[in-house]
């Protein structure tokens, strides 16, 4: 299980990497939604903003109304916000659920895709 | 267990959610495509006249079984992946991948089929030459490819909108028709009038009619509450039902089955039949409306499909290629390119009715698989599920009897010729189900290797290494959820 530290340090590293990333940033301009994610082993819960295609902050706990809701175990975000896995296939699986548009997912594994095309 | 591993996941009000008016007009809008008509023209070829009506409602009492069955499994695993996931937590994922692939092939089939009847459609209303039906067919699939490469969809309201549009004027010009003859209706009860398994083969027929209604499931994730999918499943068979009955029961006491059984286009017959060119043109709007739900939804689905099968290493990487719209181009481009082959080849052949056949099996098959999981997965998973069909277990072995035999039926069906059998249908099956099982143990374990070699030599994993201390079991903090039962 991971503690809110190791997510922290994890959605620091992702935030600067889908930030920094041109292509993405372009691919997702007009992208802006409010996610909310929560560890099915811990119980942590966090959220992350992203306006236009940025990631504008990703605070602890759930804040505002959210357009998708990720659940999954806690290592399971580590590994996916550090790129160490492939989302889609914890997703084929049913290890990973989502609520929200289809679209919205497809964003969303989007963001890794094009940082971590090889993941 | 509150989240991942199939768990249900926790109920949060989204900002944008479906609510079942909508996941009904998806449900709905996904099964009434322009081959329906067709479908309906199979239906007469084995219950003639008022018949068809009777097979119909038979259908539609065996589709309310799939609702169940959709439902429950729905309920238990509610993703986009679908059948793949159940298929998947009950037999495997081998197993899972061949048969997603095969049933793949019945969205690029009803494509291609509502691609030609559509230009088929105008070009008769134009008066123009029977060669410019390709024109319209590639004119057709090459605005629905560039919609979908800009990122455009249809908003929920508008497919909605679409929805109730083409099945309440299909149901009141069928009506209007009806009024404007009189009558009695024509063989009422003759179910086996064309042989001991004609009843049989227009049910299966009928079953079509209903194909693809399931798929709302797909959209579980956006649904407001799980109820909300599980009333789609229920209430959009009895509207198909409604329209469909009065259609067919139009058709058959307007127009003899002998001009409807060489036509690509027997809505337009009716529409011309009951009112004239108001009429035709009343249906030919009728008929383009269903194109954008089918190109809207078919694309949609198939070319995430495909991009979900490149992102977990079983298709070729490239399929997962994405353009600056966030649409994976490559995969949209070759369902368009695909789709143009088989409307090419219905063209060249004028074997439509084959693709009904062929749709109408593979349906029928998927209802036997689904049934079938819900067997395995009643044993294997005890969980509480938000929707529990009654004496499910007895139900599902039943339904894996029925749509067999449905199966079968249709697949060894000659729908230009009731008295005769043929082997096309079930051949078509079996080649494209020998190619996607051959691609699955063949080319899909190289596809997993180069990715994983691919994986291994582009860098390191990246996660710091956790400290020892950190490596024990933290205590979860008060108030938090239980661990996970996994």
């Amino acid at each position: 299980m991971a503690n809110w530290d190791e997510l922290a340090e994890a959605l620091a590293d992702y935030t600067v990497s889908c930030n920094e990333n041109e292509r993405l940033r372009k691919m997702q301009r007009d992208w802006s939604r409010t996610l909310h994610f929560i560890c099915s082993d811990t119980g942590t819960t966090f959220s992350l903003m992203v306006e236009r295609g940025e990631i504008l902050a990703s605070p602890e706990g759930h804040v505002g109304t959210p357009d998708i809701v990720v659940t999954t175990h806690s290592e399971t975000f580590c590994d996916m916000f550090w790129g160490d896995l492939n989302p889609v296939q914890k997703y084929l699986r049913g290890e990973i659920t989502v609520k929200g548009s289809q679209e919205d997912v497809m964003r969303l594994d989007a963001i890794s895709y094009v940082i971590w095309p090889d993941s | 267990m509150s989240g991942g591993d199939g768990a249900h996941p926790v109920a949060l009000a989204l900002r944008r959610s479906i609510g079942t008016a909508t996941a009904t007009a998806t449900s709905a809008g996904l099964a009434f495509a322009a081959i329906d008509y067709l479908g309906v023209v199979s239906v007469l070829a084995y219950a003639p006249g008022a018949t068809a009506a009777l097979a119909i409602f038979i259908g539609g009492g065996i589709v309310l079984l799939v609702s169940g069955i959709f439902s429950e499994l729905n309920g238990l695993y509610p993703s986009a992946a679908g059948i793949r996931l159940y298929l998947g937590r009950a037999v495997g994922n081998r197993t899972a991948l061949a048969v997603t692939f095969t049933y793949m092939t019945t969205v690029v089939l009803v494509i291609a089929a509502d691609a030609f009847l559509i230009g088929a459609a105008v070009r008769h209303v134009l008066g123009e030459p029977a060669a410019l039906a390709y024109l319209w067919i590639a004119v057709l699939l090459g605005l629905a490819m560039g919609a979908n490469l800009r990122g455009v969809r249809l908003a929920g309201w508008v497919q909605t909108v679409v929805t109730y549009t083409v099945l309440a004027g299909t149901a009141i010009l069928s009506v209007v028709a009806l009024f404007h003859v009189g009558g009695a209706f024509r063989h009422p009860f003759d179910l086996f009038g064309k042989g001991s398994f004609s009843g049989i083969q227009a049910v299966a027929f009928a079953l079509f009619l209903y194909a693809a209604f399931e798929w709302v499931t797909t959209t579980a994730e956006e649904a407001r509450t799980p109820p909300v999918i599980t009333r789609a499943l229920f209430i959009a068979p009895v509207l198909i039902w409604i329209v469909a009955s009065l259609f067919a029961l139009a058709l058959a006491h307007l127009e003899p089955f002998s001009s409807l059984h060489g036509s690509a286009y027997p809505q337009l017959l009716l529409g011309r039949a009951a009112l004239g060119t108001v009429g035709e043109l009343w249906m030919l709007a009728l008929t383009v409306l269903t194109a954008l739900n089918t190109f809207n939804g078919g694309f949609l689905v198939a070319s995430r499909f495909i991009y979900a099968a490149a992102r977990e290493n079983n298709l070729p990487r490239q399929f997962a290629w994405l353009n600056l719209q966030a649409v994976p181009w490559v995969a949209v481009t070759s369902l368009a390119v695909v789709s143009a082959v088989v409307a090419a080849v219905v063209f060249a052949t004028g074997q439509w009715l084959l693709l009904v056949a062929v749709g109408a099996a593979i349906e029928a098959g998927i209802y036997a698989i689904g049934s079938l999981c819900l067997v395995v997965l009643r044993r294997r998973d005890a969980r509480e599920r938000p929707f529990r069909l009654i004496a499910g277990r007895p139900l599902a072995m039943i339904g894996i009897v029925l749509f067999s035999v449905l199966f079968v039926a249709t697949g060894f069906s000659d729908p230009k010729n009731a008295h005769h059998f043929s082997v096309a249908p079930i051949s078509v099956i079996a080649i494209l189900g020998a190619l996607s099982t051959a691609y699955v143990l063949l080319v899909v374990p190289k596809l997993q290797a180069a990715a994983a070699a691919r994986t291994a030599a582009a860098r390191p994993r990246r996660r710091p290494a956790r400290p020892p201390a950190a490596t024990q079991e933290p205590v979860p903090a008060p108030g938090s959820a239980p661990p996970a039962d996994d």
